[in-house]
């Protein structure tokens, strides 16, 4: 049962880690642009406070 | 829609008529349909896989896109349904340019979507013929130039604006105004259809050139900045803005799921529709040439089609390694991805020079 759960801790790191190389490595490459669609409706709702006080 | 309800409720709570401010309703038509994208586009990609609607690739067409081959396509109708709900939603539904910008949007995503149907479930490769499809793209063209030309209550509603210059303004007969309608309409919805070749290559520089337009809409439609800024001012012109922002909403939600490597690509139902809108929304706020300059990418991509075509016609010889314009780049070595962002990074420069044009007369 231990085993099992530092199986589970260790494989969610691993698959963390895995996640962050491949972003890094640009294999996930619509992340970075999927990062950059975030960005820009963050940029708008913080505009839109302009108007919204 | 919700414009109505507001006002009632505003009768008796005098905070609901903030929803009255264009902007605030324009930011809200952008989250609305970007929400809409996100909830939609999964669901339909995963219809449209399972349906094996899948896209086919040109055999001459670069080597590296033959992986491509099955991506589902027709994502444009999602395009095309969060901005149809988010401009319900969010703009006065009694403001009659608002309904011809739609109708016209989702006549020519009709026109697609046929092509796209034909193409990819009756395995006919030649889809919509192309004098079938100028047929019905120059119906619509001519029918909504029309009707904007019988609209026209004021002079500015059909002269040619002439960017950098204040005083230019080309006044347009009845026949000429709907002609450089027709003109603009159809070819900025093919212009949009031949740059979709690559992935997110046809959706951001039309989200940035959406985003102007919703500017020049807003302007255009509030008598004190337009007299500030010496543009014409076009009476409820300014709902538009909230039809532009469902765009870009609508197309940054698209992009999500069709950046490199794209999940799903728009197809004709998506890219002639949004070609079109693009046009009719810079007829209606006078920007024609702005248009021109906004969305050179696309301007760029056709020119390369039609001078490889008349180069090889003429002296057998082409221009370009392969036409349209993205291809060339391509064989020339770049990577999918830096073509594409480099084209976006031209069409933002471009677009800013055309936001220019609002000062700088």
């Amino acid at each position: 049962m231990v085993e099992a759960n530092n199986w589970q801790v260790g494989g969610r790191l691993t698959r963390a880690k895995r996640a962050l190389s491949a972003l890094v490595r640009g294999r996930h490459q619509n992340l970075t642009v999927r990062f950059w669609i975030i960005s820009m409706m963050l940029v708008l709702v913080g505009l839109s406070t302009l108007k919204l006080r | 829609m919700l414009l109505a309800l507001f006002h009632w409720l505003g009768q008796d709570v005098r905070a609901f008529n903030v929803f009255s401010y264009i902007t605030l309703r324009a930011v809200l038509a952008t989250l609305t349909a970007l929400v809409i994208s996100f909830m939609v586009g999964p669901l339909m990609i995963k219809k449209l896989t399972a349906y094996k609607i899948g896209q086919a690739v040109r055999d001459d067409g670069p080597q590296t896109h033959l992986i491509k081959a099955g991506t589902p396509t027709m994502g444009g109708a999602l395009i095309l349904v969060a901005i149809a709900i988010s401009t319900l939603l969010w703009a006065d539904l009694q403001n009659h340019y608002v309904w011809v910008v739609l109708v016209t949007t989702l006549g020519f995503g009709v026109i697609g979507w046929v092509d796209d149907y034909r193409k990819v479930v009756h395995r006919n490769p030649k889809g919509l013929s192309a004098r079938a499809k100028l047929f019905w793209q120059s119906l619509i063209g001519i029918g909504v130039a029309g009707y904007l030309a019988a609209v026209a209550s004021v002079p500015a509603q059909t002269e040619l604006i002439v960017p950098f210059f204040k005083l230019i303004a080309i006044p347009l007969g009845t026949a000429s105004f709907m002609v450089l309608t027709y003109l603009v309409i159809v070819g900025s919805s093919n212009a949009v259809n031949l740059t979709d070749g690559l992935d997110g290559l046809a959706i951001m520089p039309t989200v940035m050139v959406a985003g102007a337009l919703a500017i020049f809409a807003y302007v255009t439609g509030h008598l004190v900045f337009a007299h500030y800024l010496g543009i014409p001012y076009i009476p409820g012109a300014g709902e538009l803005a909230v039809f532009c922002a469902a765009m870009v909403g609508a197309g940054l939600g698209f992009l999500w799921f069709n950046a490199y490597p794209a999940e799903v690509f728009m197809g004709d139902v998506g890219a002639l529709a949004l070609g079109a809108a693009l046009g009719i929304v810079a007829v209606i706020v006078r920007q024609e040439i702005v248009l021109f300059v906004m969305g050179g990418v696309f301007v760029v991509e056709t020119l390369s089609v039609m001078l490889q075509v008349a180069s090889f016609k003429l002296t057998g010889k082409r221009i370009f390694r392969m036409a349209p314009l993205h291809h060339h780049y391509e064989l020339k070595g770049w990577k999918e991805n830096q073509v594409v962002v480099r084209f976006w990074i031209i069409s933002m420069m471009l677009v800013l020079v055309g936001l220019s044009t609002l000062k700088l007369r």
